[in-house]
C-alpha cells in the first residue's frame, strides 16, 4: 500500500508539472472568458457597415430604411435588456423583477414569437427612452449610464459618375470597384469600403412570387432584387431588408385584396399561450421553468466533461507508460514494486490529476458566475444552484471514477504492450471508436432517456458510465441503476484483472507489439 | 565461511524454441566481488532478470538472500538495468531518493541520502538539474546512485561500465570496491575483461546461455596454457623439442611486424616451465629474435579462447 501511495504521490506530483495540465486547466477558463468577455466586445466592436440603396423602382426605400432602424432597434433593445440584468438592485432580487423587468421580459418573451409586433410595441412606447425612464427606479445607484450601441449600417452616398437610372446590369458592372473594395465611398470625411449594394430595379414588381403562380422569370433575372456583398457570413443586413420589404409587399396585398391591415396586425399579434408542465413535479408546482429543462440537459454536458477528462487521463497514463517502457525505468521499479502496485499506482496518481482539473473547472466556473455578474451569468448561476441541489454531482463523481478505472484499465494493458506511442496508436484505435459512441448518442440519449436504445447501452459496460449519466436526470427504472451499477462494477474488477494479467507480462516485452493470439495467451497465462 | 547470499540451481529458461540460458547453477558468497562475463546475447541480462524474478525460469530453483523470490527481499537488493533510463523530467536528487523511498527508506533519510552520494561522487553541481539536461554518462551514474542509495545487501550491476569513460569507469570501479568493503555483495555485468580482472574475487563465464567457467581469477589462469611469444626470422621447429613445450602456433602479424620479414610464433609451454630454457634454446640454435614475450594469460585471452568460435559466430549471425 505504501508502495501504491509512493508511486500515486509521484506520477500526480509530475503530472501536475507538466505544460500539457496547466494548459488543460487554464484551457477550460479561458473559453469561457472568451465565450462571455470577448463575445459582447466582439458585437461592440463590429465596424460600421456602408450600404448603398439604389430604388429604381421608388417604392421600397422606406422599407429598405425602415427594416434598418429595426434592426438597429433591435440590438438596442437587446442590450438595455442586459443593462438592466448587470445592473439591477441586488438587495432584493424577488421583488425587482416582479415590477419593470415583468414588462421587460414580456418584450422580451414577445421578441421570441413575433419580433416585429415586439418591436412595434417596444417603439410605439417610447423605445429606449420609455423604457430606460421605467427601468431606473430598479438600477442600482452607481450604474453607469446606458450606452445605446452606436449605429451599424449607415448609407453611403453614390459614387460620382454613376447613374442611378441606367440598366442593373451597367450599374452594378460600374459599381464593381467599390463592391470589391478596390475603391472606398466616402461618408462625413471618412472612407471606407462599401459593405452591401442593394439594387431595386424598376421592374422589380414583375418578381413577386405568389402560391400557385409561376413568376414570370427567373429568380436570378434582370429585374429581380439585387443584393451584392462580399460578406457572406453577416447576413443581418439582407435578412432584415427582405424581412422589411416582404412585409411592406404584404400589407399592399392586404390592400388589393380589400383587407384591413390593421386587422391582420392585430390578428398576428393574437396568440394561445402554453404552458409546459411537468407531472413528475409536486403539485401546484408542476410548472416548468428554465432551470427545470436545465436540468434535465445538464446530464449532457457531464457527459461531455467526463468524455474530455477521460481522454485526458487515459492519454496520459497512456504516454506515461509507454515512457518508463520506452526507457526501460520500468525493469528498476519492477525490481522495486510489484507490477500490480506500480499499476495501482499509476492509476490512482493520474486519477487524482483528472479530478483536479475537474475541480479546477468547476471551481474556475463557480468563481466566474459569482464575480463577473451579467444576463448570462445570472442564468448560469441559477443553473450551478441547479447542479447543486440536485444529485447529479455524486452520479457523475461515482460514473467519472469507474469510467476512469473501466478505461484507464485497458489502456494501461495497450500502453504495457507497446514500445512507441505510434504501435499504440494502431491498438488504440477501436478503443477510440468506443468512445466515440457515447458521444454521438449523447444527445439522443438525453432527449430518450428511458428508450430502449438508452437502456440497451446502459447495460453495456463500455458505456454505462456515460450513459447512465446521461439519464441521471430522467429518474431510470430502479431495476436499470441498480443491474447496471453491479455489472458495471464486476466488469471493473475483471478488467483490473486481466489488465494486470497483460501488464505484467507487457512490460518487459520489446519488439514488435503482439499479435491478438499473444495476447489470449497473456490472459490465459497462470502465475 | 560467510553464507552464500545467491545460490542458483540448474536454472533454464526459453523464449519458444529459442534457449536463452541452459542449466546454469552457481553460488556467490556474502561481501564478494562477482563478475558475470560473456559475450552479447549470452544470457547474461536474462539471468539477472530470473535472479530479480522478473522473469519466471523455466526450471531450476534459485535461491536469494535466503528467500525463493527476490520480490520478497527487494528492499535488501540494488538493481541497474541493462539498458539504462531515467524520468528525464525529474531532479536528480528526487530521482536517486525517488528510488529509494521505492526501496523502503524514509523520505527525509532518502533525501539526504541522496544528496550524500551526488557530493561524495561528483555529482554535487547537477543535483537540483532536470535529468534530461545530463549526458548520458553522467545520466548512467546517476542511475548507478538511484541503484544503491537505499545501502542493499546485494547489489546486482548489469553492464555498468557500458557509455562510462575512463575516468568515471574508474570512480564506478571506486564505488564497487566501497561497497564490497562495507560488507556488501556485488555482481556486475560485463564485456570487458579489464574491469573483471580488477575487481572480481570470483567470476561466472557464460555463452550461449550455458556455463563456461565458474571460479576464481587464479582459476582462471590455470585454463590456459602460459605461452611465450616469439618474433623470428628463422625455422622454430627446434624448438618444440625443448623441455615444457606443449606447441606452437603462428599469429598473422602484418603490421605489428617489428622486423622485415619476420614471423609471430605463439610458443604454449607447461605451468612452471622456466621460459629461460627457452631462451638460451634459442641462442643455441641461432634463431634471431626480434621480441621475446612471457606473459601470464589475461582474462581477455581466456575468454576468446573459451568462447572464441561462439562469439564471432553470433557476430555473424
Amino acid at each position: 500500500m505504501r508502495m501504491i501511495l509512493l508511486i500515486a504521490v509521484r506520477e500526480y506530483a509530475e503530472n501536475v508539472k507538466t505544460k500539457g495540465f496547466w494548459a488543460g486547466i487554464l484551457l477550460f477558463p479561458i473559453i469561457l472568458m472568451a465565450v462571455f468577455f470577448f463575445q459582447t466586445l466582439l458585437s461592440q466592436s463590429t465596424p460600421t457597415r456602408h450600404y448603398l440603396l439604389i430604388d429604381q423602382s421608388g417604392l421600397y426605400a422606406e422599407a429598405v430604411e425602415a427594416g434598418i432602424r429595426q434592426e438597429q432597434q433591435r440590438r438596442i433593445f437587446q442590450e438595455f435588456v442586459n443593462y438592466v440584468v448587470e445592473n439591477r438592485r441586488e438587495a432584493n432580487p424577488e421583488q425587482t423583477p416582479a415590477g419593470a423587468n415583468a414588462q421587460i421580459e414580456q418584450m422580451l418573451d414577445d421578441a421570441g414569437t413575433d419580433e416585429v409586433a415586439a418591436l412595434d410595441a417596444w417603439l410605439e412606447n417610447g423605445g429606449l427612452e420609455f423604457a430606460l425612464t421605467l427601468a431606473t427606479p430598479y438600477l442600482r445607484e452607481n450604474a453607469p449610464p446606458f450606452a445605446a450601441p452606436r449605429e451599424q449600417f449607415v448609407p453611403a452616398p453614390l459614387p460620382e459618375g454613376i447613374d442611378p437610372q441606367a440598366s442593373p446590369a451597367t450599374i452594378v458592372e460600374q459599381l464593381r470597384p467599390w463592391l470589391s473594395g478596390e475603391r472606398l465611398v466616402e461618408v462625413n470625411g471618412e472612407r471606407s469600403p462599401l459593405f452591401a449594394l442593394i439594387l431595386i430595379p424598376a421592374e422589380v414588381n414583375s418578381t413577386i412570387q405568389r402560391p400557385g403562380v409561376t413568376p414570370p422569370g427567373a429568380i436570378l433575372s434582370a429585374s429581380g432584387m439585387q443584393y451584392w456583398a462580399r460578406n457572406l457570413t453577416d447576413t443581418r443586413l439582407s435578412a432584415a431588408i427582405e424581412r422589411s420589404i416582404n412585409t411592406t409587399i404584404r400589407a399592399n396585398e392586404f390592400t388589393a385584396r380589400n383587407v384591413d391591415v390593421q386587422v391582420v396586425r392585430e390578428v398576428q399579434r393574437t396568440r394561445l399561450p402554453m404552458s409546459r408542465l411537468d407531472p413528475s413535479k409536486a403539485e401546484g408546482e408542476e410548472a416548468v421553468s428554465v432551470a427545470d429543462t436545465f436540468r434535465q440537459w445538464a446530464p449532457v454536458g457531464f457527459v461531455y466533461l467526463m468524455f474530455i477528462s477521460l481522454m485526458q487521463s487515459v492519454q496520459y497514463l497512456l504516454s506515461n507508460t509507454i515512457e518508463e517502457k520506452s526507457n526501460r525505468i520500468i525493469e528498476v521499479l519492477l525490481a522495486s514494486v510489484t507490477p500490480l502496485e506500480l499499476m495501482m499506482g499509476k492509476l490512482f496518481g493520474i486519477g487524482l490529476s483528472g479530478i483536479t482539473t475537474i475541480a479546477a473547472w468547476l471551481g474556475t466556473f463557480f468563481l466566474f458566475i459569482a464575480f463577473y455578474p451579467g444576463a448570462q451569468t445570472e442564468l448560469l448561476g441559477q443553473f450551478f444552484q441547479v447542479l447543486l441541489s440536485s444529485d447529479l454531482i455524486p452520479w457523475f463523481v461515482f460514473y467519472f471514477l469507474a469510467g476512469y478505472a473501466l478505461y484507464a484499465g485497458i489502456f494501461l494493458a495497450i500502453g504495457s504492450l507497446c514500445n512507441t506511442l505510434k504501435e499504440a496508436q494502431s491498438l488504440m484505435m477501436p478503443m477510440m471508436m468506443v468512445l466515440i459512441v457515447p458521444l454521438v448518442t449523447m444527445t439522443f440519449i438525453a432527449q430518450d432517456p428511458n428508450g430502449p436504445v438508452a437502456r440497451i447501452m446502459s447495460w453495456i459496460p463500455l458505456f454505462t458510465p456515460f450513459t447512465m449519466m446521461n439519464r441521471a436526470a430522467a429518474e431510470p427504472p430502479l431495476l436499470d441503476v441498480i443491474g447496471t451499477t453491479v455489472v458495471l462494477l464486476l466488469s471493473i474488477a475483471l478488467v483490473l484483472w486481466l489488465s494486470g494479467k497483460i501488464f505484467r507480462q507487457g512490460v518487459l516485452r520489446t519488439g514488435q507489439p503482439p499479435r491478438i493470439v499473444e495476447i489470449i495467451r497473456m490472459l490465459r497465462h497462470k502465475h | 565461511m560467510p553464507e552464500n547470499v545467491l545460490e542458483l540451481n540448474r536454472v533454464c529458461k526459453r523464449y519458444g524454441s529459442f534457449t536463452a540460458v541452459n542449466d546454469i547453477s552457481f553460488a556467490i558468497p556474502a561481501g564478494s566481488i562477482y563478475g558475470f562475463l560473456g559475450p552479447n546475447g549470452a544470457g547474461k541480462t536474462t539471468t539477472l532478470r530470473m535472479i530479480l524474478d522478473i522473469l519466471k525460469p523455466d526450471t531450476g530453483t534459485i535461491s536469494i538472500l535466503g528467500h525463493t523470490s527476490a520480490l520478497n527481499v527487494r528492499q535488501r537488493i540494488g538493481y541497474l538495468p541493462e539498458e539504462k533510463g531515467l524520468y528525464k523530467k525529474m531532479k536528480v536528487w528526487a530521482i536517486i531518493s525517488y528510488f529509494a523511498t521505492l526501496k523502503g527508506m524514509e523520505k527525509n533519510a532518502a533525501r539526504l541520502r541522496a544528496f550524500e552520494l551526488l557530493e561524495q561522487y561528483g555529482l554535487k553541481d547537477y543535483a537540483d538539474a532536470k535529468v534530461e539536461s545530463l549526458s548520458k554518462g553522467m545520466g548512467q551514474k546517476v542511475q548507478v546512485l538511484s541503484a544503491v542509495a537505499h545501502r542493499p545487501e546485494l547489489v546486482i550491476l548489469d553492464e555498468p561500465f557500458s557509455g562510462l569513460d575512463p575516468v568515471n569507469q574508474e570512480v564506478l570501479e571506486q564505488l564497487i570496491r566501497d561497497m564490497a568493503s562495507a560488507g556488501q555483495t556485488v555482481i556486475f555485468s560485463t564485456h570487458i575483461m579489464q574491469h573483471a580482472e580488477r575487481l572480481c574475487d570470483r567470476m561466472l563465464l557464460i555463452a550461449k546461455g550455458r556455463k563456461i567457467f565458474d571460479g576464481t581469477l587464479d582459476d582462471v589462469h590455470a585454463i590456459i596454457p602460459r605461452r611465450v611469444i616469439l618474433e623470428c626470422a628463422g625455422d622454430i621447429t627446434s624448438l618444440l623439442t625443448s623441455p615444457g613445450v606443449i606447441g606452437a602456433v603462428e599469429r598473422p602479424h602484418a603490421e605489428h611486424a617489428r622486423a622485415e620479414g619476420t614471423r609471430l610464433w605463439v610458443i604454449q609451454i607447461e605451468e612452471h616451465t622456466n621460459p629461460q630454457v627457452l631462451l638460451q634454446r634459442c641462442f643455441e640454435q641461432g634463431i634471431a629474435l626480434t621480441r621475446f614475450d612471457y606473459t601470464q594469460p589475461s582474462l581477455h585471452d581466456v575468454f576468446v579462447h573459451l568462447v572464441g568460435s561462439d562469439a564471432r559466430e553470433h557476430v555473424l549471425r
